[in-house]
């Protein structure tokens, strides 16, 4: 009885751009709608740099370059000539060549394991980070909403079982098809790809397994790899490459480390069914976000079955005959693991790049060192991403990126703009956030206005589960701008994306208030807090106070 | 007391001054606007009193209860009862994420309807603290009004009361209407529809609007074969014309049929349910029937005749800009009044009622860029105009920006269901004037959008902000 839909009138002309419309009031030709191009279609919701004039020639900023007159003599094989094919140096690659460049990028064959040879097109976001590692949230959530499903009346003959071997192989096929596109994307593009390791012989040169490249510029994107401490018994340990690929399912593991990456996969493997211990050096996890929201998750992971080991540090790990694995810390030994994963950080690729021989600096830890632009101390040499260690998130490295294609071949300097960049954490429940933690909020910024939630969301109650929603929003008292917000409990990411453009646009705790809310949703409790949990003052004779001592004296 | 008075503007009239009320404000009807009002009154230092019908799931003539439609028959319970659908769609996608489940999951309807029965009774005795609280006194009987500043409660047993009061605020919502077509009565309302005993095998829903795709969307969620006829080309009217067309695909796609251009023409008693009629002449078997073709004002059994309150030709209160009925000691808000017809609006005109009344500050209620979800699965969520209503008002160009993407969970489940948002730009100011999202999590996410838009936020500042979907990670990140 289905019935097939037309497609509905629409008075309009359409302009050549399939996402960009203008539309004419006066105009009264009814046109039907266009179908919607199959693949991937440029996403509406940013500047289109395809839209901008086309232009050949560029000129090169005369002060950054001290030889400009020979440099504009001299015949180069590519404008740009990128090493790395992950989120920024995509990015910049493509951008350059829609602004006219001629441009080659190198990257590793592919693999889901990166090392000194393999990468993929792609990099970490798509081949070993944000996507699959979603891929793995979304299969382990499962668990949870199974769980949730029976106060809903759903009702199991078996409690549903997990196949490891299914997500692995439907996960990978999704990446061979990602990595594919993302090629796609660079020959679509015009952008040359070269497959090898890229290293830098000279300011404009770049040598791929023998062969050398010359280039007006060149963007070191290399991204950056998992670090596991020197410890005994290293080698039995695996890191969060190995961790989103592993041929069976974890029966026991420890991960460790206190930071998003470890409360992720915690996560992931609690839903899987996996015995989860998270050994953190720390008392609590998270360090640097909001101290509210490191509590509320640390619980509210504790109530789905997660075991949390706090302030133990590891210092060896042990195989015994039975093949199980035993970690030693501080505190003593725990024993019967099965999997072993660190969590402990990600360093900067910048070993055998060639780098130290061209003088492009570094720091201690070996990420590249670049100006506001994304400039190196080598003025043809620039550097965007987790290699320059500053956000280290793929938006960010796209914004990177787009900035530098822009700085350096649109001649329009461009800085990259850090303030109020939303982030997430997929743990379980979620966290996302913009803009300081209260703790920094009341460092800059000292009498601040602080609202706060903690609630049991609807589905909650209906489910019986423990699960809990917390929500803060932190407020300028001066000014009563909204400085930050932090939220955790289900659909936080999504939820707090949406307010992150009221906070950059420094709207103010009365916008807010002025807004109606969509109800019943979680998202419309942000529009409702009326009254603050506390204000935070600076006392008369606060100076050299602690902020819990301000906290405290503020006492609403 | 005299000063107070003086603020109060009421010394120029000093014989309305001696005027001794039994109330300074009588609310008729304890919905999300009412109870609103009534707090917010007291909390000014106004003695309130408030009545409202007995508790029923099933609203009637004589049956309501403290909550209103949105806790008791609308909001709240059709968003468990979506919440318990849309696992129906979560089960199928677990499959290729690794789980193994049986081919057909069972699904305990009676468990459903009872845990949600539990859960709103459970809000109806929060709402009735609250007005306790606030110290409004609650009766429970039909209110009507009697004079200008007279009201009286017919209570339970019969007996009727009656008070004075200096302000009377007419907060009885709507409820929804049938159609006009023999074998009317066999057919169901979204009140039964809440509470049905049994959970229909095949279900038919008359309408277009948000209530009959809602509804649409649960039962088949919970494994009904559902048929969904509405007059139009496309359901949703008065959204946004693109977006409908793509809530019309997903309904297909998750196998609702639907009938457009088709109307109702007449319902007839079966053995094992009825047959359903349609203006094309053809013919289905139902178990269900649901009419979702609107509602109406509830102001038939009020008596607003005997203050001269004035209501429109369907039934409406009509009110000013401050919600003041043509009679200056009455005043209506909600639905009763039917401008739009929201819980969150109710409330806001209910708190701008008691400020403009009793908190000394003249308040509008502001009904410009109001962010409104259609609970569908998956759901739409919009805010501001719809690029037909951008058209029409703009003086010069409108830029469209969409963007339509499978989302990443679809990679792995194989669903076949994209994503779609929707910005409306003026070319010459650059502002946002409308916003829309037709996917999961929809409502969640255009909640902070409608800040943005609220404070004429311009699409630069929506460009500046790092990845507009960057917690749902998909190739337009690239």
């Amino acid at each position: 009885m289905a019935t097939s839909l037309a497609a509905p009138k629409l008075t309009a002309t359409l302009s050549a751009s399939p996402s960009l419309r203008t539309l004419r009031r006066n105009l009264s030709v009814p046109l039907s709608l266009l179908p919607n191009p199959s693949g991937p279609r440029a996403l509406g919701l940013r500047s289109l740099p395809g839209s901008r004039p086309r232009r050949r020639r560029f000129s090169v900023e005369a002060a950054a370059e001290p030889d400009n007159g020979a440099e504009a003599a001299r015949h180069y094989d590519f404008d740009l000539f990128t090493v790395g094919a992950g989120s920024g140096g995509v990015r910049a690659s493509r951008f350059a060549s829609n602004f006219g460049a001629t441009v080659a990028v190198c990257e590793l064959p592919f693999s889901t394991v990166s090392s000194e040879t393999a990468g993929g097109v792609g990099g970490t976001c798509v081949l070993r980070g944000c996507v699959p590692k979603k891929l793995l949230v979304y299969a382990s959530k499962y668990a949870h909403e199974f769980e949730e499903s029976h106060g809903f009346g759903w009702m199991y003959d078996a409690e549903p079982k997990h196949d490891w071997s299914t997500l692995m192989a439907n996960k990978n096929a999704e990446l061979q098809r990602l990595t594919g596109i993302y090629k796609n994307i660079l020959k679509n593009a015009n952008v040359t790809l070269i497959e090898g390791r890229g290293k830098i012989v000279d300011p404009h040169t770049v040598d791929v397994d023998g062969k050398l490249y010359s280039a007006r510029h060149i963007l070191v994107s290399v991204g950056g790899r998992p670090f596991i401490p020197e410890i005994p018994g290293r080698e039995y340990a695996i890191d969060s490459d190995l961790a989103l690929d592993l041929p069976s399912k974890p029966e026991k593991i420890a991960i460790i480390g206190g930071g998003y990456i470890a409360l992720e996969f915690a996560g992931i493997f609690n839903g899987l069914s996996s015995d989860v211990h998270v050994f953190i050096r720390q008392k609590k996890v998270l360090r640097g976000f909001d101290e509210e929201i490191r509590d509320f998750v640390a619980e509210q992971m504790s109530l789905r079955g997660i075991e949390f080991h706090t302030e133990e540090s590891p210092q060896a790990i042990q195989k015994l005959p039975d093949g199980s694995l035993s970690l030693k810390t501080n505190k003593g030994t725990v024993e019967g693991f099965s999997h072993i994963m660190f969590a402990t950080g990600r360093r900067p690729n910048t070993k055998n790049l060639g780098l130290e021989t061209v003088g492009v600096k570094m720091t201690k830890n070996g990420a590249i060192e670049v100006d506001e632009f994304s400039r190196t101390s080598v003025p043809s040499i620039w550097a965007v991403g987790d290699v320059t260690d500053r956000i280290n998130l793929t938006p960010v490295a796209l914004m990177e990126g787009g900035a530098l294609a822009k700085t350096i071949f649109l001649n329009e300097p461009t800085k990259p703009d850090y303030r109020a960049v939303p982030s997430a954490v997929f743990s379980q429940p979620p966290i996302g956030q913009v803009g300081p933690t209260e703790e920094q909020a009341i460092q800059e910024y000292g009498d601040v206005d602080i609202f706060t939630a903690n609630f049991r969301p609807l589905k909650a109650t209906l489910s019986g589960l423990p699960d809990r929603v917390f929500m803060k929003v932190i407020v300028c008292a001066k000014t009563n701008r909204v400085l930050g917000l932090h939220m955790c409990g289900e659909d936080s990411a999504e939820i707090v994306q949406g307010f992150a453009v009221a906070v950059k646009a420094g709207l103010t705790k009365a916008d807010f208030d002025a807004t109606v809310g969509i109800h019943p949703t979680t998202a419309e409790e942000f529009v409702t807090m009326r009254t603050p949990t506390r204000k935070i003052r600076r006392g008369p004779s606060s100076e050299g106070k602690k902020d819990s001592d301000a906290k405290a004296a503020a006492g609403v | 007391m005299a000063r107070k008075m003086l603020i109060d503007g009421e010394m120029g009239k000093p014989d309305e001054a001696d005027v001794h009320y039994d109330f300074d404000l009588f609310v008729i009807g304890a919905g999300s606007g009412g109870v609103r009002a009534g707090r917010f009154a007291a909390n000014y230092g106004a003695k309130v009193g408030i009545c409202e019908l007995p508790f029923h799931p099933i609203s009637s003539e004589v049956i309501g209860g403290v909550g209103g439609t949105c806790v008791l028959r609308g909001c709240v319970p059709k968003k468990i009862l979506v919440y318990g659908a849309a696992f129906g769609g979560e089960l199928e996608d677990a499959r290729n994420y690794g789980w193994e489940l049986n081919e057909k999951v069972d699904f305990n309807w009676k468990k459903l309807l009872h845990k949600k029965t539990e859960e709103i009774t459970r809000l109806n005795g929060i709402y009735k603290r609250l007005l306790a609280n606030a110290g409004v006194k609650l009766f429970e009987g039909e209110g009507k009004l009697v004079g200008p500043n007279e009201v009286e409660v017919t209570q339970l047993d019969g007996t009727k009361l009656c008070y004075s009061a200096k302000h009377i605020l007419i907060a009885t919502g709507g409820r929804a209407q049938r159609p006009n077509i023999p074998g009317q009565e066999l057919g169901i309302t979204s009140d039964e529809a809440l509470s049905l005993e049994e959970l229909p095998k095949r279900a038919v829903v008359l309408g277009g609007g948000y209530i009959a795709v809602e509804f649409a969307s649960i039962w088949r969620g919970l494994g009904a074969t559902v048929d969904l006829f509405f007059r139009k080309e496309l359901p949703l009217r008065g959204f946004d014309d693109e977006m409908r067309a793509v809530v019309a695909r997903n309904l297909e796609g998750r196998g609702i049929n639907l009938h457009p251009r088709t109307n109702l023409t007449e319902l007839i008693k079966t053995e094992d349910g009825m047959k359903v009629i349609t203006d094309h002449g053809e013919e289905l078997h139902a178990d269900v029937v649901l009419f979702a073709t609107g509602r109406i004002p509830n102001t038939k059994r009020l008596n607003l005749a005997s203050a001269g309150v004035e209501t429109d030709a369907m039934g409406a209160v009509k009110v000013d800009e401050y919600s003041c009925t043509n009679v200056p000691s009455i005043w209506a808000v909600g639905d009763v009044t039917n401008r739009m017809n929201l819980t969150p609006v109710a409330l806001m005109e209910g708190t701008c009622f008691a400020k403009s009344v009793f908190g000394g500050q003249p308040s509008k209620p502001d009904y410009i860029n109001v962010p409104y979800a259609v609970f569908c699965i998956p759901p739409l969520s919009v805010v501001g105009l719809s690029e037909e209503q951008a058209i029409e008002q703009a003086n010069g160009d409108i830029l469209v920006f969409t963007s339509t993407f499978n989302p990443m969970k679809n990679t792995v489940s194989g669903r076949q269901e994209k994503t779609a948002m929707k910005l409306l730009v003026d070319a010459e100011t650059d502002k946002v004037v409308g916003a829309s999202m037709c996917g999961p999590d929809a409502p969640e996410i255009v909640q902070g959008i409608a800040i943005a838009l609220k404070c004429g936020a311009t699409k630069a500042q929506f460009d500046s902000t790092v990845r507009f979907i960057i917690s749902l990670p998909t190739l337009e990140n690239l």
